[in-house]
Order: structure tokens, then C-alpha cells, then sequence
């Protein structure tokens, strides 16, 4: 019985409901894209543990930490294993590596992010000099395992100059792709190399028999080491990425203040073609109820057909979202994996709000329409 | 005399207006008995189309009672009424209040989606009722593809078509010209003396009454022969 009625108003202004359902298919795919992108901006990003505990200076991103905090670490109960790592900066135009290479000591398999064969691991846990390359930074510059790296860099090398120079002896893969785009040396040589900041690590990775456990260890380390010049901030790698990326500004909330803005509009667009379609219908509803079509059942009409509106331009807005994530992720070579991806939260966040918004814009006309009078209605005919 | 079908005792109808009391129905007191084919006339604000909407089942009065078939009208409730109407009464407007985007069996057929009926009976309903009034073979014209005559006949096939004892007509011959409207009068004739329907019309057209076995006049909410 509703289809009839629904289709009867709905094809009424043919061009008015293609209007409205675009409108919300615009709407519902910024929301589609904006929550997969999401990720790259609130550090909520695919495949970050929750048991591995993250440590790095308190008050400084790029701050150091002395090297004894990984021992006070290792020794925490709970703690599995220990994987300590800083950043060589280079000076790219003088580089053959463009950004900041990441020296790692200690425990570098409790990173299973970075895969590398055991050939790889053996090679570069043997030669001291060893590099591993992300393997789309090595197809990318054309780097061959054997190839020589030359990197100047802020830190002053033993002899005296900023110029380091490692050498390939194996590639890695990573998810997300983008952290491909980097090399690893071994810390323990760049730091008996270098002459300022000797000891020191910009982060420390603490793995944890339990995720669990990782507040409790997040605190005791935090709170071993909150009066010292070497405070640290701990967490498990999930929440820590999103305090850094929050440190930038609270995006999510100017991405939730846009879709605010978004679907207010959606409201008033669909709440105003229903209203409009409903006044325009008076007759029509009146002989509906002239025909014994209880209130009731009109009420449910018009509430449904905003439904049906809305829910047509939700799955089409949200189809071509899902549709993007992969053309947008092979579009970026593989970057954006891990980083612009839709969750079936987020889905069913959409779907939500499309049931909530059919609600808010239908109920004052379906309201009308439920009240109206059929002798007053056809007599004003 | 046949038996009574429609009994309307002492019936008074108010509005209030402005603070003001306007009575349209005054002790009105009508039987109408099976088959029967009323013709109300009267000028405009007499008080006819508030007559007909109470016989109709689409208001109730202030006071006093009608009863159709044994039921009394005015005591039940909205959604009661509904029901009552949806199988004991078909109606008939002016302007035929088809549904514009809805072809005419789509139309037809709209007081039999609220049976439960299956989708093959209720075609088989509607192309009967079509039949009966001859514009079976317009079933699938939107209403705009329609003239005025074809546009009643189709809402006439709606109003058959859950087969109710009354039909209530509202002007239906207003809105044609002279020889349509007569080929609709036609058509109600048949349907009261062939069908057994009874029939109340409301016009202003004394040739239109004039197809009416009984014409009544309505002048300040009383009526007159």
C-alpha cells in the first residue's frame, strides 16, 4: 500500500525529488570522505597497537630522552620487549634521502608494521654501516640493495663534518605505505658516530604482554620521570598518535563543525521539499482519507517517503564514497593506505544520522498531514 | 416502499465562528431508502455539501443521529468512520481528485490496497469496475491524458470499486459540458437501477436533478421538496 502512495508522491516534481536526493548524495558523500580522511588528521590511522607503548619527550615532539629511560623501561613488569629509535635529519638538497631517517636499536621486530625478510634483518643486524629502504621509496629513486647512501645531516659526525653515509642492504614494506617512504640505520652506530646528543633517543617502544597493561605502564613510566628535565609522555601508540596530531589543532572538530553545517542545510533542503510536497497535496491526502485512509497511515506516508528520499541519497553518497577509497588509494600510489579508509562505524554513523534527518524534516509536515481536516481540506479545493 | 437505508433524525450542525454560532443544519430529519437516487439541491451555504459529508461519513453532526444500515455514524470514532467509509461508501467529486501521477487503474484501485486483497484479485476488481464504466481501455492513461468525462468515469470506477451500497456525488457533472455530463448521469442511472447503488447527488443543476428519482431542496439548513 505505501509503495503506491510513496511512488504517487515522490513522482509528483520529478525534478524536485532528483534535486533533493542530489542534494543529500552530495551531502552524505562529504561525510563519506571527510570521516575516510579523517585518519590522516586525527592520527587515527589503521593498524596502530594498543600494546605497544609509546615514550617521547613530554614537552617536545622532537625532544630527546636519555638512553636510561629504555633501560628503566626494560625492566618494568608487564614489558615484553623494547625497541628505542632516533631521527636523523637531512638537509635535502644536499641528501641523496629527502626528510628524516629513523636510527632503531633494541627490539626492531616488536615493530611487525615494517616487514623485512630474515636475509634483510641478518644483513643489516651485521653490517653497522647497513640501511633498509622502504621499498616504494627504493622503486621511486631507483635505490638497488649494494647502493651507497649519502645523507648530511644536523648531526655532527666523529670526523667532524655532517656527512653520513650508509649502505643498502635490504628493503622493507609497511602499513600504511607512506612510512615506506623512508630508510632505517642502526642507532647503535649513528650514535657512537655522532657528537652531540650521544645517548640520547627521540622515542622508545615498549611492547606489552597485555594492551591491557599499557595505561598502568604509560603512568608508572610518566610518573618515574615527571620531575625531571627528561618528563616523558607515554601511551599506547594508538592515543599517542592522536595527542600529536591534536597538538596541530582539534581537526575532527572542524570536520564535524563542517558536517554540522552540512546537514543542517540537508535538513532545511529535505524539510522544505516535504512541506512543500505536502501542501502542494492537500486534495490529494484529503481523498486518501475520503477513501477511508486512516490518519494514521498518511502520517506514516509522508514520514516514509522522506525516508525513502533520504535513504536513496545515503547510499548512493556513501556507495561512491566507498567507491573512492580504493580509486583515491591506488591514485596515491599506495600512500594513503592505512590513512583514507571508511569504517563500518562511520557507515553506520551515516545511516544514523540519514534515519534522523528523515525523522526531523518529515515530522512537522507528516504532522499536517495527520491533522488535516478532509471536509475542511476539500472544501477549500 | 423500500426498506430505509440512510436515517438522519434532529440532526443539528454548527460552526462557530468569530464567537458567532452559524447553524448550518437545523432539526434536519431525511430517510433515504434503498436504491433510492437523491438529487439535493439548494443555494450556495444551504447547507447540502454538509449534509452530504454527513451521510458520506467524513464529519459527524452537533447533534442528532444518523444511522446507515443499522450503524450509527455518530458515535463512532475517526478511525471507525474510516473504516465504514472505506467499504460502504464511494465518492464522487466536481473535479474528480484522481491522483495526477497515478494511471487510471492505479487510481482505481487505491480503496482496495487497504483490503487484503491479493495483487491478481484487486486487478481483477479494478478491470471490472473499469468495465461497468466503460473506460477499460484508458487503464493505463495518466489522468492528464484524459478528458474531463474519462477523468469521472475513472474516479465513478474508484468509487465501485470496493462494491459499497452508497455513492456519494459532490457536483459531478459541474465541471463537464452538457452532453458529457449527460453520458455521466447516464452512467449513475445505470448504477442505481442496474447495480442497486444508492445514490445522493448534489448539484445545482436542475437537469442533472432531473435524473434523480427524488430531488430535495436545502434552504438555511431545513429541508423542502
Amino acid at each position: 500500500m505505501y509503495w503506491t502512495l510513496i511512488k504517487a508522491g515522490i513522482l509528483r516534481k520529478k525534478t524536485r525529488s532528483i534535486l533533493t536526493v542530489l542534494s543529500i548524495t552530495v551531502a552524505f558523500l562529504l561525510f563519506g570522505l571527510l570521516q575516510a580522511a579523517s585518519p590522516i588528521f586525527t592520527g587515527q590511522m589503521e593498524g596502530l597497537r594498543a600494546d605497544l607503548v609509546m615514550t617521547m619527550s613530554r614537552y617536545n615532539m622532537m625532544g630527546k630522552l636519555p638512553y636510561s629511560h629504555v633501560e628503566f623501561i626494560e625492566e618494568i613488569e608487564g614489558v615484553e620487549a623494547v625497541l628505542y629509535m632516533d631521527y636523523i635529519t637531512s638537509f635535502s638538497q644536499d641528501s641523496m634521502f629527502e626528510g628524516v631517517a629513523v636510527a632503531m636499536g633494541g627490539d626492531i621486530e616488536i615493530y611487525d608494521r615494517f616487514k623485512i625478510t630474515e636475509e634483510h634483518q641478518k644483513a643489516f643486524e651485521s653490517l653497522k654501516i647497513g640501511a633498509l629502504v622502504g621499498e616504494t621509496y627504493a622503486i621511486e629513486e631507483d635505490i638497488s640493495i649494494g647502493d651507497r647512501l649519502f645523507i648530511k645531516s644536523i648531526s655532527m659526525n666523529a670526523d667532524g663534518s655532517y656527512d653520513w653515509e650508509f649502505e643498502v642492504v635490504g628493503l622493507y614494506n609497511s602499513s600504511p605505505k607512506v612510512d615506506e617512504m623512508g630508510i632505517v640505520v642502526n642507532y647503535d652506530y649513528f650514535d657512537d658516530s655522532r657528537i652531540s646528543d650521544k645517548g640520547t633517543v627521540a622515542a622508545i617502544i615498549s611492547k606489552v604482554f597485555n594492551a591491557e597493561l599499557s595505561n598502568d605502564i604509560s603512568l608508572t613510566i610518566d610518573t618515574e620521570f615527571t620531575n625531571s628535565s627528561w618528563a616523558t609522555r607515554s601511551g599506547p601508540e594508538s592515543q599517542i598518535a592522536m595527542d600529536m596530531m591534536a597538538e596541530f589543532g582539534d581537526i575532527e572538530l572542524i570536520i564535524n563543525a563542517i558536517l554540522s553545517a552540512v546537514f543542517f542545510t540537508i535538513l532545511l533542503v529535505t524539510g522544505n521539499t516535504i512541506s512543500q510536497s505536502v501542501r502542494e497535496r492537500t486534495t490529494d491526502l484529503a481523498v486518501l482519507k475520503t477513501l477511508g485512509y486512516q490518519d494514521i497511515q498518511i502520517f506514516n506516508m509522508v514520514l516514509l517517503e522522506a525516508l525513502f528520499l533520504i535513504i536513496i541519497g545515503v547510499f548512493i553518497g556513501l556507495g561512491i564514497s566507498l567507491l573512492s577509497v580504493p580509486v583515491i588509494n591506488a591514485a596515491s600510489g599506495g600512500m594513503m593506505e592505512g590513512l583514507f579508509f571508511l569504517t563500518t562505524e562511520r557507515l553506520l554513523l551515516a545511516c544514523f544520522i540519514g534515519l534522523l534527518l528523515s525523522l526531523l524534516s518529515s515530522i512537522i509536515p507528516a504532522n499536517k498531514a495527520l491533522n488535516l481536516k478532509v471536509v475542511d481540506a476539500l472544501r477549500s479545493d | 416502499m423500500s426498506e430505509i437505508l440512510i436515517k438522519v433524525e434532529n440532526v443539528n450542525k454548527t460552526y462557530q465562528r468569530g464567537g458567532e454560532t452559524l447553524t448550518v443544519l437545523d432539526e434536519l430529519n431525511l430517510d433515504v431508502p434503498k436504491q433510492d437516487f437523491l438529487a439535493l439541491m439548494g443555494p450556495s451555504g444551504s447547507g447540502k455539501s454538509t449534509l452530504l459529508n454527513l451521510m458520506g461519513g467524513l464529519d459527524t453532526p452537533t447533534s442528532g443521529g444518523i444511522g446507515i444500515n443499522g450503524v450509527q455514524l455518530d458515535q463512532m470514532n475517526a478511525k471507525q468512520l474510516s473504516n465504514w467509509r472505506s467499504s460502504n461508501v464511494g465518492f464522487i467529486f466536481q473535479f474528480y481528485n484522481l491522483l495526477p501521477v497515478l494511471t487510471a487503474d492505479k487510481n482505481v484501485e487505491l480503496p482496495l490496497l487497504l483490503t487484503n486483497l491479493s495483487k491478481s484479485q484487486r486487478k481483477d476488481h479494478v478491470l471490472t469496475a473499469m468495465k461497468a464504466v466503460g473506460i477499460d481501455d484508458r487503464s493505463d492513461h495518466k489522468p492528464s491524458e484524459l478528458s474531463g468525462g474519462q477523468q469521472q468515469r475513472v474516479a465513478i470506477a474508484r468509487a465501485l470499486v470496493s462494491d459499497p451500497d452508497i455513492l456519494v456525488c459532490d457536483e459531478p457533472t459541474g465541471d463537464l459540458d452538457r452532453n458529457t455530463a449527460t453520458e455521466i448521469l447516464e452512467l449513475l442511472k445505470i448504477l442505481n437501477e442496474d447495480h442497486g447503488k444508492t445514490i445522493i447527488m448534489v448539484t445545482h443543476d436542475p437537469v442533472a436533478a432531473e435524473s434523480a428519482k427524488r430531488v430535495l431542496h436545502l434552504d438555511k439548513g431545513k429541508l423542502t421538496e
